[in-house]
């Protein structure tokens, strides 16, 4: 059944259909958010409120659109309102460098060999350059699409593609040289 | 591909990424991706359930915010009761009906109907009232220090089919305060009558001294 059938469904009451428009993309928003936010809970966090703010929205969503660019935009704009909301908190209540560093690191996801070198690396880039480089990279969108569902201009993206690119082979260094020869491919 | 003009913007050139480094960036994002696990179907149904759930409780806030109509006439209500304070005594009451005369640009002691009252000693110490309502109303009573400001001890009367209401009692030689009551809730000071602040009973109030000393 296509996203379009699915989603005439939900919006008639069938919550049923909206299950599998979860089961169908959970997944791959759990990783985008996972890789913009670093963090576990957060991400399921983001991703429930993305899927919560597309229900609500379904009424609005265009059949010309790929359900999954829009539902990639709803859930940007959530991430981008986790990091600023995260960055309010950071400001509010860290302040402390010795209790920072003996506070345990983040919750990784429960299974899994993460590439922590990664995530560590997309962590220090800007948050806009690092969705870009997601967004062009990760999920291997066009900068027209980009452009659609981020609200940014195409030139400013591909700065932000270009820079962020360029601050991950400084921050990545010698593990980045072949990328290819650690058995990933 | 360098040019050697003034340069305001970046060139296409400028903000190509290496292809090599591009590809390395794919290769490495899929293989970071890759680890991250899929959710269980035990996940996927929690998370379902929750987004359903959140939608039901969003959307019957949403209902009853969107009836904005609603608040306006609940706020109205509140204020009405705020002002009128309808569980106060009945000289409190007043006040409030007073203030909110007042409020809606009408003097204190001026009605939203413009009656006239008239006042007249009979013999032996009983005096009429009268006092004519240009709009009708199902039940008029006089209160006064003289019946304890009893709206149910003193009905008046209506005359005929007209809207002019009478009573006529005894009163004693000296000076009383009077008022009338309509439909059991509403009261009424003289306009044409002389008026006083009573302390008890609000801020204005007719008078009659009678003359028979």
């Amino acid at each position: 059944m296509t996203d379009a059938e699915l989603v005439r469904r939900t919006r008639s009451g069938d919550q049923e259909a909206f299950g599998r428009l979860v089961v169908r993309y959970y997944d791959a928003c759990r990783r985008f958010a996972y890789h913009m936010l670093g963090e576990r809970a957060d991400a399921e966090d983001v991703v429930q409120e993305s899927l919560l703010r597309a229900y609500l929205a379904l009424g609005r969503y265009d059949e010309r659109d790929q359900f999954r660019g829009w539902l990639f935009r709803i859930l940007t704009n959530q991430c981008r309102n986790a990091l600023t909301s995260r960055g309010r908190r950071s400001r509010r209540f860290v302040s402390d460098d010795i209790a920072l560093d003996a506070a345990p690191a983040p919750a990784p996801l429960a299974t899994g060999v993460e590439d922590r070198l990664v995530l560590r690396a997309l962590a220090q880039l800007d948050p806009l350059q690092r969705e870009a480089v997601l967004l062009k990279y990760a999920e291997g969108l066009d900068y027209t699409e980009m452009a659609r569902m981020t609200g940014a201009g195409e030139s400013a993206l591909k700065m932000r593609v270009k820079r962020g690119s360029e601050r991950l082979r400084q921050l990545l260094g010698p593990a980045w040289q072949a990328p290819g020869e650690d058995g990933h491919e | 591909m360098s040019d050697e003009g003034i340069r305001s913007l970046p060139t296409d050139g400028e903000l190509t990424v290496d292809p090599v480094l591009a590809d390395a960036l794919s290769r490495q994002l899929a293989a970071s991706y890759a680890t991250v696990p899929a959710a269980t179907a035990a996940e996927l149904a929690a998370c379902t359930r929750a987004v359903l759930q959140a939608a039901t409780r969003d959307r019957a806030v949403r209902g009853a915010f969107r009836r904005r109509w609603w608040w306006g006439g609940a706020a109205a209500a509140v204020l009405v009761l705020a002002v009128a304070r309808p569980w106060h005594p009945r000289h409190v009451q007043q006040e409030a009906h007073a203030a909110m005369q007042e409020a809606m640009g009408a003097p204190a002691t001026a009605p939203s109907v413009a009656p006239v009252g008239v006042v007249s000693e009979g013999p032996g110490g009983v005096v009429h009232f009268a006092l004519r309502l240009p709009a009708g109303a199902r039940a008029v009573s006089l209160v006064g220090d003289f019946n304890g400001w009893d709206a149910a001890a003193t009905p008046m009367a209506r005359t005929g089919a007209s809207a002019e209401w009478s009573a006529q009692l005894p009163l004693t030689p000296g000076r009383h305060v009077y008022a009338f009551v309509i439909d059991g809730t509403r009261w009424l000071v003289d306009p044409m009558a002389p008026q006083v602040p009573d302390a008890d009973l609000g801020p204005a109030n007719a008078v009659i001294v009678e003359g028979a000393f």
